[in-house]
């Protein structure tokens, strides 16, 4: 009761304060008022609606344009099709979403239909939409669960998953409503722009998109720009370089840094280097080239370890995905590190790759004429939403209020003692029969946990996320009374956790206060954690959840006064307010940190994709007209005079198309390194009083594309002017026009001195440091 | 750079942008000529009539009067003009240094930085009331332009003096949105370009009070503005000359990689420290004067001393510890903010050398010796573009804030090029717009 109270007193707090933000100007929350008054329309259509026989319902449904009319029908659909009529919230979502806003929904309270709602209404307004989600079991399971709805609005739908064909993805998309793993709808736009025939397309004019899990998509994923990578020649492993590295020695030769992230020669290692190879001097142009490769096979060598970064199974180098701890597919290492491992290995060399293209999610998204969202935590990142996307976030609140207890941290000094107290506290709760739920960081942790809990006799489901669509069936399981639930991150979003399990009774669980989320560390992000803990308390369920934290965790990193805070007793738990709230200090750094490097990556990809969006305008014309021989017609009209006996017109078309094509995709691919170097040393313009990186960087990404387009056209002539042509086409294989095929994606490193006057206050910092305490001078920078 | 204006006033959001500043800009300047209420504005103007003929004014109370545009003699609304709002920022700035909150605060990002800004705000305010009570005070008792017998506050009630306080506070927290205002919805940094604004705003009278001299004025007008646009020319050169300092990755291995381009280098420039060291020497020399005031009726060998050699430019002594003194605060300044070990090591982490120098401590080495090699003709630069005003006074007596020279030069270019540099980038950020769709 009491708890109520405070969960509706907290509830008016909240919708106060959103107003006075909205007011403000701040935060883009949007206002729910103009939804909710199409709530009692939409009602009232109800009575009408459910005399229509379902082809009725779907003649209706062809006619509708109105939004009141399309959750009307939506809703009486859903009703048919489901046997769940949506709530209001529900409609409440689909509304600010049909009005391109972020809707944020809590867990449980039926986004899926919120979202397929939303898609229907735009495809019956005759848009063309694409519904992402995080990964292909979602797809293919919101695809098939929402068909009934989607066939009585007479709304075709389809869904893309990895393993699909290209025949498949091109009916998939073909339909009105299409669901595809954001990953998938990236990489099917990357690969369209390696075709050469338009009949070979696999996808569609961009339209509108409607984003599951909008923040983690929108925001988390938005900092790894989707690389298309592949090269016809295979580089052979470099044995020698390999061999050279495996008789060094960490801390002679090289040296790791602390975070396991880079390795560097020593000054004995390059001697060493050096006389190994005859005597020379790697730091000069001439042998930066040696240096390269004996950087990256280092690399290879000191800091990827067999088994734990990858498998070697068929003769192949297979990669972990680090946070899900299964063999990521279609994944490769960039820039010769991948030939390096290879080498490491004594395996023979696959293709070794280069880029040919690389997109951004926000990129991805900007294609899109409107963009919507759902998630059940869309506040946190509604500044990223508005900077980065132009969304706003509509705040949709839960059918009934939620009255999950949440539980203050219990932090402790160290790790083991963490670990301790979490394991007594589940043995504790377990013994009163409720559900545990044990969210864990990553994949070694579960095991542990999973392990001790196992000795002490505790039986328990563990997730890894070895398989999506297994990781979802257990985890709706979850809410079983006396289960023990043991997850990796983020597992199960997306898949409700039903207390008593699917078809028990909630009764029993709902009674010894629903299910109990246990966190084991705090997330880098407390929408994350705010996610977890949404796993309990769906839809009005009692819950519970509490997070256990420690001075050693990753992100008390960002909170090094922690280090000095005593235990308050021998179970090394810590309850001192200012240390608690140190914590919380610490994961906005970590949010901070993590908003930086999305806004890096945006700023140096934006022009780019202006770059490659002119590229592609140009490309899709070349391959959609016969505007390519046009162009040779004028340049090289003597060698078209000379062809025309030869072979017939299209055949020319088709050749001279295929030659620009080429060069075309050549050209874009080499200007994608030029500028991936540039990038790589543009920081060190920063060290120059008043010069911008950023800056700098634009202004010779624009010089190095001018002359793209000439030389296109000059290098096309010549491969026109060379090649033996015949009444069948062109031999362009011979000529060395090769294509390439083979994907993979990896994350772009930043790193920046910042500006000058930091760099003068951390001089000043250093210098007073010295001086004052005595300090070590090269301490805490 | 004026096909850089010309370009931006073709692009409407630009338009609107550069408009907005200017508009801005323009309401500042109209506030330091409001009086404020209690001041009587006929006494003030005959006072500041006399101040500027009579030659004894010190450097760092020109300097204050100069960054204010002659608002801070004429006792206008905005008489404090933007400086407690840059001191607060370098207090904050230096704070965060110092005290682990704000460290903490500032690590945070947007959100931690926002909450250093409302600090900086608050501590703006404060810094203005003191500010403005001081200055109120110095009016009241008559002491702010030393020997005018001129009332300048009729009222010397006590509602009087608390009104001008509140009024100049308030004109101080004003210009600092107008400064903020202009950093978000116009172009270029608003505080630099408020400074800028007063600074150029002196320009046109100094120049019309040298053309006023009596004997050879208009010939002297003529010579200082062709010298003068030389000077502009020569610092605009020096303050665009970089030394470049190749550097090459040798991290990865791409299958057909171009050599060739060497577009990876660190810029080391002529004028590492900017304008700093300057700002810093003039303030450091007018303490002594500042100590020597203390001793003022007193019987003082060294006041005298000081009053006779540091008070006043025109002294070679003067000359010659204020030249020093730049030197020194430039190779100060370049030695904080360029650390060549940090540099080198960061380069070694990351893959990069100078092609020709080991990596680790040659390369710091040489980034040492380079930097120390630029920086001498950089400071001497800095020394001698200083001195501009001085020789002016003694050779044309041009009043202190001579425009083409010292500080007003200095910050008036480098504010320019930053804001033609910012419109640039602006321009470049909209390059591609035409050819999408």
């Amino acid at each position: 009761m009491a708890a109520q109270q405070t969960a509706r007193d907290s509830r008016s707090g909240t919708r106060l304060r959103a107003r006075i933000q909205r007011f403000l100007g701040r935060p883009g929350t949007a206002d729910l008022t103009a939804y909710r008054r199409q709530l009692p329309r939409i009602a009232a259509r109800e009575p009408q609606l459910r005399r229509l026989t379902d082809d009725g319902l779907t003649r209706a449904a062809a006619a509708a344009v109105d939004v009141v009319e399309i959750c009307a029908l939506g809703r009486e659909a859903a009703r048919r099709g489901l046997g769940e009529r949506p709530f209001d919230v529900q409609l409440l979502g689909t509304l600010a979403m049909l009005d391109g806003r972020v809707a944020e929904m809590a867990t449980g309270e039926g986004k899926t239909l919120s979202g397929a709602l939303t898609a229907a209404g735009y495809a019956l307004r005759g848009r063309s939409v694409q519904v992402w989600s995080v990964n292909d079991y979602l797809a293919r399971r919101d695809a098939e669960w929402m068909r009934p709805v989607y066939d009585l609005l007479g709304v075709s739908v389809g869904s893309v998953g990895q393993a699909s064909t290209a025949a498949e993805r091109r009916a998939a998309y073909a339909a009105q409503v299409t669901y595809a793993p954001v990953s998938e709808a990236g990489f099917d736009v990357l690969r369209d722009r390696l075709r050469t025939d338009v009949s070979d397309l696999v996808t569609v004019a961009p339209d509108v998109v409607v984003v599951d899990e909008a923040d983690s998509v929108l925001v988390d994923e938005a900092m790894v720009p989707l690389v298309l990578a592949g090269a016809a020649s295979g580089a052979d492993p470099d044995r020698e370089t390999a061999e050279l590295v495996r008789r060094m020695s960490l801390g002679v030769h090289y040296e790791v840094d602390e975070e396991g992230r880079t390795v560097q020669l020593t000054e004995t290692g390059a001697r060493t280097a050096e006389e190994a190879l005859g005597g020379i001097d790697l730091y000069t142009a001439e042998h930066a080239e040696t240096l390269s490769r004996i950087n990256v096979a280092l690399h290879a060598h000191a800091l990827l370890a067999r088994d734990v970064d990858y498998l070697v199974a068929d003769g192949r180098i297979h990669l972990i995905n680090e946070s899900r701890g299964r063999v990521a597919r279609l994944q490769r290492w960039p820039d010769g590190l991948h030939a390096a491992v290879e080498a490491k290995e004594g395996l023979a060399g696959s293709e070794s790759g280069e880029i040919l293209d690389s997109i951004t999610v926000q990129a991805l998204v900007g294609r899109y004429a409107t963009v919507c969202g759902m998630t059940g935590t869309a506040v946190a990142v509604a500044e990223e939403l508005r900077d980065f996307y132009r969304l706003e976030v509509a705040v949709v609140p839960p059918h009934r209020p939620c009255v999950r207890e949440d539980e203050p941290d219990r932090l402790h000094v160290t790790a083991q003692a963490k670990e301790d107290a979490i394991l007594a506290q589940v043995a504790a709760t377990h013994a009163t029969g409720r559900p545990v739920l044990i969210g864990t960081h990553d994949v070694a942790e579960s095991e542990r946990l999973a392990a001790r809990l196992t000795r002490n006799g505790l039986g328990l489901q563990v997730l890894n996320a070895k398989n999506d669509a297994a990781e979802a069936a257990i985890v709706a399981e979850a809410g079983r009374l006396g289960a023990i639930t043991v997850s990796t991150q983020m597992a199960g979003r997306g898949t409700d956790i039903r207390l008593g399990g699917t078809g028990g009774d909630p009764g029993p669980v709902a009674a010894l206060g629903g299910l109990y989320v246990v966190g084991t560390a705090r997330h880098p992000s407390s929408r994350l954690d705010q996610q977890l803990r949404g796993r309990a308390g769906r839809q009005g369920d009692p819950g519970g959840s509490v997070v256990f934290t420690s001075v050693e965790d990753v992100v008390a990193q960002h909170a090094p006064e922690l280090a000095w805070v005593p235990a308050d007793g021998p179970d090394g738990r810590i309850t001192d307010p200012v240390a608690m709230r140190a914590m919380d200090h610490a994961q906005r750094i970590a949010e901070g940190v993590r908003r930086e490097i999305h806004s890096n990556t945006w700023r140096y990809h934006t022009m780019l994709g202006d770059q490659r969006r002119i590229v592609l305008e140009h490309r899709d014309r070349v391959l959609r007209t016969d505007d390519a021989l046009r162009d040779l017609e004028v340049s090289c009209a003597d060698r078209v005079e000379e062809l025309r006996s030869v072979c017939e017109r299209d055949v020319l078309v088709r050749v001279a198309r295929l030659i620009v094509l080429w060069h075309l995709d050549r050209e874009w691919s080499d200007h994608l390194a030029r500028v991936a170097d540039l990038r790589e040393g543009i920081h060190l313009r920063g060290l120059g009083r008043g010069m911008d990186p950023i800056t700098e960087f634009h202004r010779e990404i624009i010089a190095l594309f001018d002359p793209l387009f000439d030389r296109v056209a000059e290098r096309s002539e010549e491969t026109f002017r060379a090649v033996p042509v015949t009444a069948d086409g062109a031999d362009l294989e011979g000529a060395g026009l090769t294509r390439p095929t083979a994907t993979w994606t990896y994350l772009v490193q930043d790193n920046l001195f910042g500006n000058d006057i930091e760099r003068a206050l951390r001089g000043i910092g250093r210098f007073v440091r010295r001086a004052v305490r005595g300090d070590d001078p090269t301490d805490g920078d | 750079m004026f096909s850089a204006f010309a370009r931006a006033f073709k692009t409407p959001d630009l338009r609107r942008k550069l408009l907005f500043t200017l508009l801005i800009m323009a309401f500042f300047r109209l506030g330091s000529f409001v009086p404020t209420p209690g001041v009587s504005y006929e006494a003030v103007k005959k006072c500041v009539n006399m101040v500027e003929s009579s030659q004894d004014s010190n450097n760092l109370y020109q300097l204050v009067n100069l960054f204010s545009g002659g608002a801070l003699l004429n006792i206008s609304v905005f008489a404090l003009g933007i400086m407690p709002y840059i001191t607060a920022s370098i207090i904050v700035q230096l704070l965060t240094v110092v005290i682990p909150r704000f460290e903490t605060l500032k690590q945070e990002g947007q959100s931690g930085t926002a909450k250093l800004t409302q600090y900086t705000r608050y501590l703006t305010i404060g810094l203005a009331v003191l500010q403005s009570t001081t200055l109120v005070s110095v009016a009241r008792s008559g002491n702010l332009f030393g020997n005018c017998p001129e009332k300048i506050v009729p009222n010397q009630g006590w509602t009087t003096i608390v009104i001008m306080v509140i009024t100049m506070t308030a004109g101080t927290g004003l210009i600092m949105w107008l400064g903020e205002l202009i950093t978000e919805r116009g172009i270029g940094n608003g505080m630099s370009l408020l400074i800028f604004t007063s600074i150029a705003s002196g320009f046109p009278s100094s120049m019309w009070s040298i053309a006023r001299q009596s004997e050879h004025g208009t010939e002297t007008f003529i010579a200082v503005m062709v010298i003068g646009l030389a000077i502009v020319a020569a610092v605009i050169f020096v303050e665009q000359s970089q030394r470049r300092v190749p550097v090459q990755y040798a991290k990865r291995m791409i299958g057909r990689r171009m050599y060739g381009g060497t577009s990876t280098y660190i810029p080391i420039k002529v004028n590492m420290a900017g304008v700093i060291p300057v700002i810093f020497a003039s303030s450091l020399l007018y303490l002594p004067s500042l100590l020597a005031q203390f001793q003022r009726g007193k019987q003082s060998a060294w006041a005298e001393w000081i009053d006779r050699y540091l008070t006043k430019g025109d002294h070679p002594i003067y000359m010659i510890i204020y030249f020093a003194l730049i030197v020194f605060f430039t190779y100060f300044y370049v030695a904080i903010t360029f650390n060549p070990d940090e540099v080198a090591e960061n380069m070694k982490k990351y893959g990069g050398f100078i092609p020709g120098i080991r990596a680790g401590r040659p390369t710091a080495d040489y980034l040492s010796y380079v930097l120390s090699r630029i920086t001498l003709p950089g400071s001497l630069y800095l020394g001698i573009v200083s001195m501009i005003p001085l020789i002016a006074f003694v050779l044309i007596n041009a009043n202190q804030n001579f425009p083409f020279g010292g500080t007003s030069i200095l910050i008036v270019v480098g504010v320019g090029l930053e804001t033609v540099k910012q419109i640039e980038a602006q321009l470049q950020q909209r390059h591609y717009e035409g050819f999408l769709r």
